[in-house]
């Protein structure tokens, strides 16, 4: 087994990967962030809207989104890759996560749920197009919800009656998630369900 | 120098000082000053910034090679490649200094290739202390070094008075007009250096700069700085004084003796102070200044043994071990604040409620504590009876009368050097130059012994004559 990884990469202590008949006989992804960092943050049990978020939001997941999203750590990716594989490998919807407005993306180099996905080997198709490039971060319940669709159907791709699984990094009040979902839904798609990494 | 000096061109600009003030001395990328972006390329335009790849990228044995222009670091599994989105190709970054904004391949990094600011050389010098003759000695042998610009090392026991021997030293060379930087591995000490720096020198411009720190005025001449901030510096400093040299990650982090050398110009002298030099630092030494005495002219004090047998296991049961809770007893009666240190903070927090039910206000902080400062603060003004702690205290604060136990002192994070600053912290006052420093342990080890027979060393150099 390569061993990519030495140190932690939230802590830089150093990994003791432990090969136990679990890790063999399972086929994960060495770990890549130790036991101590991974206690840190907290799984999420309740399920909001038929959609499956796997963590909660708290201090530990503040600085990894940080150093993540904002601080540009594209490695970071890595640290979920064997729970987001165990999620979405078995799932047989068609994945397709939210995109970045293409000038975002440019400013910040990488798509965060693209790599996240990327890096637990799950394929996905691009469907959806941003077409503002407004966030949703700092309005309120009321303004997000009141806002014109955030999303259209990138007029090179055909939504097929198909079932669809929107991935996406953060779920707050469930408006992008919505708007994605009437989206797909408008244009002939089965039915369409999510997949969120953290409850905000 | 003639190194690639294309000229700036600077006709039809007027160039705003507090860029000048800011960026002299700095190596930057272009998002990360606090000027708009437009008017940093609109400098660049006018060649008033070098231009430098982020990444050096060269080919060894037909293998690609990478080191970062900011931080220097060439681990190169610290080196990330992925697709960037900007470039549609594969793009690296480093990852050992990406807490200070990300220094990635497709950007580049600027230096300031303009005119230099203005450098005061009215000083003033506000300080009524007097020198032992062994502090009047080695604040000369400083100053003699860095006008000859050589090395030098002030190897000074814990309490002799270092940071006064720098005044001095300092004064001279801004009065030169010098640029000169006091660097620390450590946060802390940076934190407290700068009022004292602030005081003894009111007309100079001091910055302090440390991660998280505000942003501040003016073109600095004197600069105090934890050494990671030195990465942003290139070729900036005329003096380079590095306190508490051997102090963790300095010494474990090749890259920050790198940062050194770099922030510093290339013949600028560099001083290490340190109470415990590491043979490295001893034997690369141009110029030596010892002093094995403390200011007020007492001995140090001489840790004592005591054996804590199976501790471990007794905290983990819950169980304070009967010495430590007498010592603690002990202090608690007769009001002398205490210091005890935990090889691991695991161990600390399993200690914790222990303590508390002996006196309801101990507490505890360790490295990822953010009220740190506030802590230390409450023990100093006797709000509180005591303080659990880990390595991180060891160095860089005075507390009146303080008493120090260290438990599980046989644990291999507890250094001879660690030890003889832990040790350190007691007796600084002239009125308290005594007090208890004791190393209670599972097994003694030869670091254990080292510390004690230094101390005793010192002591013997220190008052050979004299007792």
């Amino acid at each position: 087994m390569k061993k990519e990884i030495y140190y932690c990469l939230l802590c830089e202590r150093e990994l003791q990967n432990i090969v136990t008949w679990q890790t063999l006989l399972e086929r994960n992804w060495p770990q890549t962030i130790c036991d101590k960092c991974a206690g840190k943050f907290e799984l999420n049990d309740n399920i909001e809207d038929s959609v499956q978020i796997l963590y909660s939001y708290n201090e530990a997941m503040k600085d990894y989104l940080h150093q993540y999203k904002f601080m540009h750590d594209v490695v970071l990716a890595k640290v979920f890759r064997n729970e987001i594989h165990l999620a979405l490998s078995h799932r047989t919807e068609t994945m397709v996560p939210i995109p970045m407005h293409p000038e975002k993306l440019r400013q910040r180099t990488f798509a965060h749920v693209d790599e996240l996905l990327n890096a637990a080997q799950i394929s996905y198709i691009h469907l959806l197009e941003k077409t503002t490039t407004d966030t949703q971060v700092g309005k309120s319940k009321e303004e997000r919800q009141r806002v014109a669709s955030l999303f259209q159907i990138d007029i090179n791709k055909q939504v097929e009656p198909k079932d669809y699984l929107i991935v996406d990094d953060i779920y707050t009040t469930g408006t992008t998630i919505k708007h994605a979902q009437q989206t797909l839904l408008d244009a002939g798609a089965k039915s369409v369900t999510a997949f969120v990494l953290i409850r905000g | 120098m003639f190194k690639n000096t294309i000229k700036a061109s600077y006709k039809g600009l007027i160039i705003e000082p507090a860029i000048v003030n800011f960026a002299a001395g700095r190596i930057l990328t272009k998002v990360n000053t606090p000027f708009p972006q437009a008017k940093i390329e609109t400098y660049i335009k006018y060649r008033l910034f070098h231009i430098k790849p982020a990444i050096e990228i060269t080919t060894k044995l037909f293998r690609k090679h990478y080191k970062c222009g900011r931080c220097l670091n060439d681990q190169q599994s610290k080196f990330i490649h992925f697709d960037c989105a900007k470039c549609d190709q594969i793009c690296t970054y480093c990852r050992h200094c990406i807490a200070m904004g990300r220094i990635i391949s497709c950007a580049n990094l600027i230096a300031w290739n303009g005119p230099q600011p203005h450098i005061s050389k009215n000083h003033e010098m506000c300080w009524d202390g007097t020198f032992t003759k062994l502090q009047a000695r080695a604040s000369q042998e400083l100053s003699d070094s860095i006008a000859a610009k050589r090395q030098h090392l002030i190897h000074a026991v814990c309490g002799a008075g270092k940071t006064e021997i720098l005044f001095t030293a300092i004064y001279k060379a801004l009065k030169k007009g010098l640029r000169i930087c006091v660097a620390t591995p450590r946060t802390d000490v940076v934190l407290e250096l700068f009022p004292r720096f602030q005081k003894v020198f009111p007309n100079t411009i001091l910055h302090a700069l440390y991660g998280g720190g505000p942003e501040q005025k003016g073109y600095p001449q004197l600069v105090l700085a934890t050494t990671h901030q030195l990465y942003r510096f290139e070729h900036a400093f005329d003096v380079m004084i590095v306190d508490e040299a051997d102090a963790f990650p300095y010494t474990f982090d090749s890259a920050l003796q790198k940062a050194v050398q770099k922030a510093k110009k290339p013949n600028a002298p560099v001083a290490y102070v340190t109470a415990t030099p590491s043979e490295k630092l001893l034997a690369y030494k141009e110029g030596y200044s010892f002093i094995p005495k403390r200011y007020h002219n007492f001995p140090l004090p001489v840790p004592r043994f005591s054996s804590l047998w199976n501790y471990e296991k007794q905290i983990k049961k819950e169980q304070l071990p009967t010495k430590l809770m007498e010592w603690t007893k002990q202090r608690l009666a007769s009001e002398e604040p205490f210091l005890i240190f935990f090889p691991t903070i695991d161990l600390l927090e399993k200690a914790m409620p222990l303590f508390q039910k002996l006196h309801a206000s101990i507490t505890s902080v360790h490295a990822e504590d953010v009220n740190r400062k506030e802590k230390v603060m409450q023990l100093r003004n006797a709000e509180i009876p005591g303080l659990l702690t880990t390595t991180i205290l060891e160095r860089g604060i005075t507390i009146k009368n303080v008493q120090v136990a260290v438990v599980g002192a046989e644990s291999s994070i507890f250094t001879a050097s660690a030890l003889i600053q832990i040790a350190g912290r007691v007796g600084r006052n002239a009125h308290f130059h005594g007090g208890d420093i004791v190393f209670y342990h599972h097994g003694i080890t030869t670091e254990m012994d080292s510390a004690k027979e230094e101390i005793e060393n010192l002591n013997e150099l220190g008052f050979g004559g004299e007792l």
